[in-house]
């Protein structure tokens, strides 16, 4: 279905077209309850606060179809300490053959939903009904997805390692979907990478429960193809004295968004890292909700972006602290880089605070290399292209520092150095 | 080594120095004191090539060199090294990384071989033992949480590594206690060579009786007001800097 807009372009029903594909039989009150709230919503209008300065036209201007199976070769993405601990998704179904878990230790079931039971695994019980209605999409249109639960106080060793591919010919959606459990006291590290290649939209869904005591150690990195669209939804909910972390380094797509959701409760410590690094006429949002809901919770996020050329960068951070919640411990910083005059930078803290005795606080700086920083470097015999490169890397390099997994680490510090044009430095790992 | 002329410069427009005139030999070892203000910490940075500051007036020369003509990041590979009294932090590069990729620029400017990070790793290993810095310290990124004292000390490895014609340190005494304040006066000392020379811009005497100078220079508001031997040093432990400002306003009445 087409419609002549105002503006004389074409513009596709896009909700309609995305609906249009057959509802698979699985999750059917899910689903219909998602379907529901998307004939009452719709998509997000242009003049929504809450997408105010991330524009969907493009997006509504292409017709995308279902997403075929299809194969690729995932050898270019393997990490060694992950081989035989990863599940992959190509176009939103199970890659079988391209998937190993044979070192998965026992007890932890790490699945394709397509063969876990449905009453186990609750999918869309954690956080609010709905944050998004690109996570409603999801969920009325997922294929499949994966499922990890981790059993009461097993410390899995080696991370897990989740990749979801994209390998589109014309324009595809996808909806990749992923729910973790730790049971209490469990500990887990995982790795959650988007990839892909062509035209594309996917809008993944993440829910995380997290038992009294457990720890997720959570990396994300999305690398899309500069063409394709990330709306993607995550929601952690932290039980007492439990700790999840998470990284999100964004890399790829032509606009992008990522919408993470945590609840504390006592005592539980949430950190929400991020990097976007910016070019040409990317976009890159990040709006991310941290409610305190009960006493002595800590949270923690630095969000940093690079941004060159056209980019734009968009941090919302909202903090909620609940009555209740005395003791709360919560930072946020916000750091942006512009590299270019044109490239342009929107963050905005929203701190509400109910309680009287927390500690709160918030930053945000944006603004270019600090010519003092620039002069020491020159001082120390770097020309002025090499010191302001060294001090983008640096920049970027800074959150990766604490990234678990040794070879990603490596991988992704080469990535940031080829975007940062440190390449001409040497190893500076 | 180092011919400064009738220097003068200024800050948003405001004259800061008012005619320096020094001459630097190699093996010599010069400290230019001052009351806080006096400009002795521009001079360094002037000499740096701190982009703030505008050169209005006067030469220095280097080697022969016109020293203006020359970037910040030239003037390190000619030879200038300018320990800081405040270093910046870093984060995201390692300090070993970024002494390496210091040193293989100078060495490359040197003609002389890069280290990879094999080689550098033993050559650093050497050098860290001559400012007692830990290990660890080499792993961090460049200076970003360290203490006053942790960054002076690897302002001095950096000058180790570096091996700098002419050493500008600029308060290298300030944050650090006195066992620090010896380690490092130790190091500057066995760092100093027939062929280099040593600036010492400096406050407080104290430092001066490890790093002992040949020529002590006081300084205040722009202009070279006294030098003289170290003795002018312990005399301005004892009675301050007062009477040489009162003596250079009664020269300048007569």
């Amino acid at each position: 279905m087409s419609t002549a807009t105002a503006s004389g372009l074409a513009q596709h029903d896009l909700l309609g077209t995305l609906l249009a594909t057959p509802r698979p039989p699985e999750w059917a009150d899910l689903r219909a309850a998602a379907e529901a709230r998307l004939a009452g919503q719709g998509l997000p209008a242009a003049h929504s606060e809450d997408w105010k300065y991330t524009d969907l036209k493009a997006l509504q201007q292409i017709a995308f179809g279902p997403a075929p199976q299809a194969k690729v070769d995932v050898s270019a993405l393997l990490l060694p300490e992950m081989v035989g601990t990863r599940q992959v998704f190509v176009n939103g179904h199970h890659a079988p053959h391209t998937s190993c878990t044979s070192a998965v230790p026992a007890g932890v079931r790490f699945l394709p939903l397509s063969t876990a039971s449905e009453a186990c695994h609750a999918l869309g019980t954690v956080g609010p009904d709905s944050a998004s209605p690109f996570e409603d999409l999801n969920s009325a249109r997922f294929q499949d997805g994966a499922v990890i639960l981790v059993p009461k106080n097993l410390k899995v060793a080696l991370p897990l390692h989740l990749l979801f591919i994209t390998k589109a010919e014309g324009p595809v959606a996808v909806f990749p979907r992923l729910m973790v459990v730790l049971e209490r006291g469990a500990e887990l590290e995982l790795v959650e990478e988007h990839h892909g290649e062509g035209t594309y939209l996917t809008a993944p869904v993440v829910e995380v429960r997290i038992a009294e005591g457990a720890i997720l150690r959570h990396e994300r990195v999305q690398r899309d193809d500069a063409a394709a669209f990330h709306l993607g939804t995550l929601k952690a909910e932290v039980a007492k004295g439990g700790q999840y972390h998470s990284r999100t380094l964004s890399f790829g797509a032509r606009l992008s968004r990522q919408q993470p959701w945590v609840r504390l409760a006592e005592g539980a410590e949430a950190s929400l890292d991020g990097l976007a690094l910016l070019e040409g006429s990317q976009v890159a949002d990040t709006h991310s909700f941290m409610f305190h809901a009960e006493p002595h919770g800590t949270s923690h996020q630095l969000h940093k972006c690079i941004v060159d050329g056209q980019a734009r960068a968009i941090f919302n951070g909202q903090v909620l602290v609940a009555p209740r919640a005395q003791g709360t411990d919560a930072k946020q910083q916000s750091r942006n880089l512009l590299l270019s005059e044109s490239a342009r930078v929107d963050t905005k803290p929203q701190l509400e605070i109910y309680a009287d005795d927390v500690k709160c606080s918030h930053g945000a700086t944006v603004g270019a290399l600090d010519p003092e920083e620039l002069f020491y470097l020159q001082s120390r015999g770097l020309n002025a292209d090499d010191a302001r490169n060294l001090l983008t890397y640096g920049f970027a390099a800074d959150v990766l520092t604490h990234v678990p997994v040794a070879s990603l680490r490596r991988a992704l510090r080469q990535l940031v150095m080829a975007r940062t044009q440190a390449v001409s430095l040497g190893d500076l790992s | 080594m180092l011919s400064i002329k009738n220097l003068t410069a200024s800050i948003n427009g405001t004259p800061v120095l008012k005619g320096i005139d020094l001459q630097i030999n190699a093996g010599e070892v010069h400290a230019i004191m001052g009351p806080n203000g006096s400009g002795k910490s521009t001079l360094g940075k002037v000499l740096a090539g701190h982009p703030s500051y505008e050169v209005t007036g006067g030469e220095v020369l280097f080697e022969g060199q016109n020293l203006f003509d020359l970037e910040p990041d030239a003037r390190a590979r000619a030879g200038i090294f300018m320990g800081f009294q405040h270093p910046i932090e870093v984060p995201g590069v390692s300090n070993a990384s970024f002494l390496r990729l210091a040193y293989n620029k100078k060495a490359e400017a040197d003609g002389r071989d890069e280290l990879d990070p094999l080689e550098f790793d033993d050559f650093i290993h050497e050098k860290i033992k001559l400012v007692a810095m830990r290990e660890e310290f080499l792993d961090r990124s460049l200076n970003e949480g360290f203490s006053g004292g942790e960054k002076k000390r690897n302002e001095i490895l950096q000058m180790a590594v570096l091996e700098p014609k002419l050493a500008i340190l600029d308060e290298l005494d300030s944050g650090l206690d006195i066992d620090a304040l010896r380690v490092l006066g130790d190091a500057v000392n066995r760092l100093q060579r027939a062929d280099r020379a040593l600036l010492i811009i400096t406050h407080f005497p104290r430092i001066l009786e490890t790093i002992q100078p040949q020529f002590v220079h006081v300084l205040s508001g722009g202009r070279i007001l006294k030098s003289a031997g170290k003795e002018l040093a312990l005399e301005l432990e004892e009675r301050g800097y007062d009477w040489v400002l009162e003596e250079a306003a009664a020269g300048g009445a007569r």
